[in-house]
C-alpha cells in the first residue's frame, strides 16, 4: 500500500449548509470537517442522525447541490498519478459573510456551481468514486434488469466496451458479490430480488466500473439482522480481495468496528475523535471523547444484561446543528465536565488536538486541547 | 407466581393474496399463514420478548392479540375473558387494558393537535374526567415520561424522535393499560436515544406493575427487557423460553444462527458467548429463503447448518412430521428434531 503518495481523498475544513426556511436559520450540517483517508484503507464515520456524516460523504461525491450546499473547504483526490481539488473553483460561485467566525449569509449562484461541479465530477462520480447506499432498491432502475444496469456501467467506466464481454465482466462480478447463479439473476429485475441480494447488485454495480474509492452509505441498514452480517461479511471479503479504499459511513457500531481500519466519531457536525479503530474502540481505552464514550456504554453490554441493570443512556436530545452552541457542542449533555475545565466547555469550541500518535480528541479534558 | 395476564393458543392468521385473472374469477387466491399456530402465555408484571426476522410475523402476532386484526383460528384469552370472537363493543371496554405502542413514531399523533389536545384526547376517550382532573392526569403523565411541559404547546413536527416516543408513549399510559404491545419502540431511534427509551419502558412497568409484549429485532435489549423470549421464524415460534436461556445455550440451530449474525458484526465479547459450534460452519453455506413457499416438513431446513452437518436426514424434509414445539427442561421449548 503506498500510503507515502499521501491520502487517497483529503478533506480539509469542509463546510456543508442547508437552510431551513421555518427556523430562518442554517442547518450546519458539516461545520469544518477534516478527513484523510490513506490508499487501501477503510475509514469508517460512526454518528447519529444529523451527525453530518451522510452530508459529508454527499459532499465528497458532489451530490449536495440544493441550497448553500458546500460552501467552503477543500476536497483532494489523489488517484492514478494525479491529484485535483474536487472543490477547485467552486467558492467563485458562493460568497459568504463571516462573523466571529461564523457564517451568517451565503450569496450562491445555483446554477454556475452545478454547472461547473459537474464539469469538476466528470470522469471522477461513477468512475473514481462509486457509491452504495441504504436502499438499494430505489437506488436501482426498477425498469431495467439488473444485469442491464451491470452492463451499462462496465461499458460507460471500463475498457470492456463490446456488449459481450460486457456482459461477461457483469456475470463475473455477480459471482464476486456471491450471487447463487449470476447467469440467471442476470436477467432478474430489482422487485424479483430480495433486500439483501439488491444490495449486493449494488455493490457489483459500484464495484464493477473499478474505482478508487467506494463510500458506502449505510450499507447494512434496513436490512434483516442475518442479512445484515452476511453483507458485512460480503464487505469484508471483497475488502481482502480488492483492497479497495472505503469511506464507511454508519450508525451501527459494531458494523464500524468490523470493517474499518480507522474512525472518525462526528457529533453535529464536527469531527469529535479519531483515530485507529481498535484504539478508539478498545474496551479498556481511558482517553477518549466523552461522547464516544456514551455511545458505547449506551449498548447493552454482556455485563449489563446479566445484572440487568440500567443501561447509560446519554442525557438530552442530538444536537440539531441549527443552534449551534458557543463552546463543545456536547457541553449540554456531557457528564464529565469538571470545574476546572467549565469555562472553556462553555464558551470555546475544542480543538482536535492529538492526544496519542494518530489519535484525536475534540475535547478539553484533554491537556493537548490547550495546546493545540 | 403472579397469574395469566394473555393466554394465546394455536392462533393463526393467515393472509389471502389474490393476483391475476384466474384467482380474481374463481375467488381463489394464494393463502399466505403469516402467523401459523402459535401459543404462549404472558404472567401478569413480565416480559416477554418476541424476535425474529422481518416477515416471520411478530408484528402480526401483536396487532393479533389485542385484536386489531381478527384472527383466522385460535384462541385468545385476556384477563379470564375469551376475547377471540368478542364484538367491537364488548371489547370496548378491554381496549383501554390493553395497548399498543407503534414502530412508527408518528403512529397516533395527530400532526395538526398540540401535545396537550394530543394527551387529553386519550384521556378522554374512555371516560369523562373535569378539566381540574384533566390537566392534573396531564402533568402526572408528563412526569412518567420525562417531558417537559413546555411541549405541551408544539405540535407533533417540532418535536424531536425522542420527545414523540415519549408522547405515543405518555398517550397509551393516558388509559391506564395493564398489557401493553411494545412493537420495535426503540428502532427508528438514536442510539443514545434507545437508551433513554428502554430505561423509561422498565421504570413504568416497575411503578405501574405493566405487562409487555415486547417485540423487537435487537437481540441485546431484547435480551435485556425480557424474562422470558419467543424466536419465531416463517409464522411459528421454533423455540422459546428464559431469556438468558435463549441467548447463551439455544436450543434451536435458527436461534443460534440469530444471535451469531449479531456477534458476528463484531469482534467483541459477544463472539465468545456464543457457544453453538455449528454456527459457525453455517455462515457459508446459508441460501435464500421464501416465505410463500415453505419447505414441506421443517421450514428452517433450507437454511439449516444441522440439516446440512447430519446429512440431510429424511426426518427434516418429511411433509408428515413437521418438528412440534416440545419441553426440553425448564420451560424451555424447541421444535427441532436434532434440538
Amino acid at each position: 500500500m503506498a500510503l507515502d503518495a499521501g491520502p487517497l481523498l483529503a478533506i480539509d475544513n469542509l463546510r456543508t449548509y442547508f437552510y431551513s426556511r421555518a427556523k430562518r436559520a442554517f442547518i450546519r450540517s458539516v461545520d469544518g470537517v477534516s478527513l484523510g483517508v490513506a490508499h487501501g484503507e477503510t475509514l469508517g464515520i460512526v454518528g447519529e442522525s444529523g451527525s453530518g456524516k451522510s452530508v459529508t460523504a454527499l459532499s465528497a461525491a458532489g451530490l449536495v447541490t440544493a441550497g448553500p450546499g458546500v460552501i467552503s473547504g477543500r476536497i483532494d483526490l489523489h488517484s492514478n498519478g494525479t491529484r485535483r481539488n474536487l472543490l477547485e473553483g467552486l467558492e467563485n460561485y458562493a460568497r459568504f459573510t463571516e462573523q466571529d467566525g461564523r457564517v451568517m449569509a451565503v450569496e450562491k449562484d445555483e446554477r454556475g456551481w452545478r454547472k461547473h461541479s459537474d464539469t469538476l465530477m466528470a470522469g471522477v462520480r461513477g468512475k473514481e468514486i462509486a457509491m452504495i447506499f441504504q436502499n438499494p432498491r430505489s437506488a436501482l432502475n426498477p425498469y431495467s434488469t439488473i444485469g442491464k444496469q451491470l452492463v451499462e456501467t462496465i461499458r460507460l467506466h471500463t475498457n470492456f466496451k463490446g456488449e459481450r464481454e460486457a456482459k461477461e465482466r457483469a456475470i463475473h462480478w455477480l459471482e464476486r458479490v456471491r450471487i447463487d447463479s449470476p447467469g440467471l439473476r442476470f436477467d432478474n429485475f430489482p422487485f424479483g430480488l430480495s433486500g439483501g441480494m439488491c444490495q449486493r447488485a449494488m455493490i457489483a454495480m459500484a464495484l464493477s466500473a473499478e474505482p478508487s474509492l467506494l463510500i458506502a452509505d449505510e450499507p447494512t441498514t434496513g436490512l434483516d439482522a442475518t442479512i445484515q452480517s452476511r453483507i458485512v461479511d460480503l464487505l469484508a471479503q471483497l475488502k481482502t480481495e480488492t483492497g479497495i479504499t472505503t469511506l464507511l459511513i454508519s450508525h451501527d457500531i459494531s458494523v464500524i468496528q468490523r470493517l474499518s481500519d480507522r474512525i472518525a466519531v462526528m457529533y453535529g457536525g464536527t469531527v469529535v475523535e479519531t483515530g485507529r479503530a481498535a484504539e478508539v474502540l478498545a474496551p479498556q481505552a481511558t482517553a477518549r471523547h466523552p461522547y464516544t464514550a456514551a455511545l458505547l456504554a449506551s449498548i447493552p453490554s454482556a455485563e449489563t444484561i446479566r445484572r440487568k441493570s440500567y443501561l447509560q443512556a446519554i442525557e438530552g436530545e442530538v444536537l440539531d446543528t441549527i443552534e449551534v452552541p458557543r463552546g463543545c457542542r456536547f457541553y449540554g449533555r456531557c457528564n464529565r465536565v469538571t470545574d476546572a475545565i467549565r469555562e472553556n466547555c462553555a464558551g470555546i469550541e475544542p480543538p482536535l488536538a492529538e492526544i496519542a500518535p494518530g489519535h484525536k480528541v475534540r475535547c478539553w479534558l484533554y491537556p493537548a486541547a490547550g495546546k493545540a | 407466581m403472579s397469574r395469566t395476564i394473555l393466554e394465546v393458543t394455536d392462533l393463526r392468521k393467515d393472509y389471502s393474496q389474490r393476483r391475476g385473472l384466474i384467482s380474481m374469477l374463481t375467488g381463489q387466491g394464494r393463502v399466505i399463514p403469516a402467523v401459523d399456530g402459535v401459543s404462549f402465555y404472558l404472567r401478569e408484571n413480565e416480559t416477554v420478548g418476541l424476535v425474529g426476522e422481518s416477515g416471520c410475523g411478530k408484528t402480526t402476532i401483536g396487532r393479533t392479540v389485542l385484536r386489531l386484526t381478527d384472527p383466522s383460528s385460535g384462541r385468545i384469552v385476556f384477563d379470564g375473558r375469551d376475547i377471540t370472537k368478542m364484538s367491537r363493543a364488548e371489547l370496548r371496554p378491554l381496549r383501554r387494558e390493553m395497548q399498543m405502542i407503534f414502530q412508527d413514531l408518528d403512529a397516533g399523533l395527530n400532526p395538526r393537535m398540540r401535545v396537550r389536545n394530543i394527551l387529553r384526547e386519550a384521556l378522554t376517550v374512555h371516560e369523562r374526567p373535569g378539566d381540574a382532573e384533566i390537566a392534573g392526569r396531564i402533568r402526572e403523565l408528563l412526569e412518567q415520561v420525562s417531558l417537559k411541559e413546555s411541549k405541551l404547546a408544539n405540535f407533533p413536527s417540532e418535536l424531536s424522535g425522542g420527545e414523540k416516543r415519549r408522547v405515543g408513549i405518555a398517550r397509551v399510559l393516558a388509559v391506564r393499560p395493564r398489557l401493553i404491545v411494545a412493537d420495535e419502540p426503540t428502532s427508528a431511534l438514536d442510539i443514545s436515544i434507545q437508551a433513554q427509551v428502554v430505561n423509561l419502558l422498565r421504570d413504568l412497568q416497575k411503578n405501574l406493575g405493566l405487562t409487555y409484549l415486547f417485540i423487537s429485532h435487537d437481540l441485546p435489549v431484547v435480551e435485556l427487557v425480557s424474562q422470558k423470549v419467543a424466536v419465531m421464524y416463517l409464522g411459528r415460534i421454533v423455540e422459546m423460553g428464559l431469556a438468558e436461556n435463549i441467548a447463551h445455550q439455544p436450543r434451536h440451530p435458527y436461534t443460534g444462527v440469530l444471535w451469531s449474525s449479531l456477534a458476528d458484526k463484531q469482534t467483541t465479547e459477544v463472539t465468545r458467548r456464543v457457544t453453538n459450534v455449528t454456527v459457525e460452519r453455517e455462515r457459508r453455506t446459508w441460501g435464500v429463503f421464501d416465505f410463500e413457499q415453505p419447505a414441506s416438513g421443517c421450514r428452517f431446513a433450507p437454511r439449516c447448518p444441522l440439516y446440512k452437518d447430519k446429512g440431510r436426514p429424511a426426518v427434516c424434509t418429511d411433509p408428515a412430521s413437521e418438528p412440534q414445539l416440545r419441553d426440553v427442561g425448564h420451560g424451555h421449548v424447541v421444535a427441532c428434531h436434532f434440538a
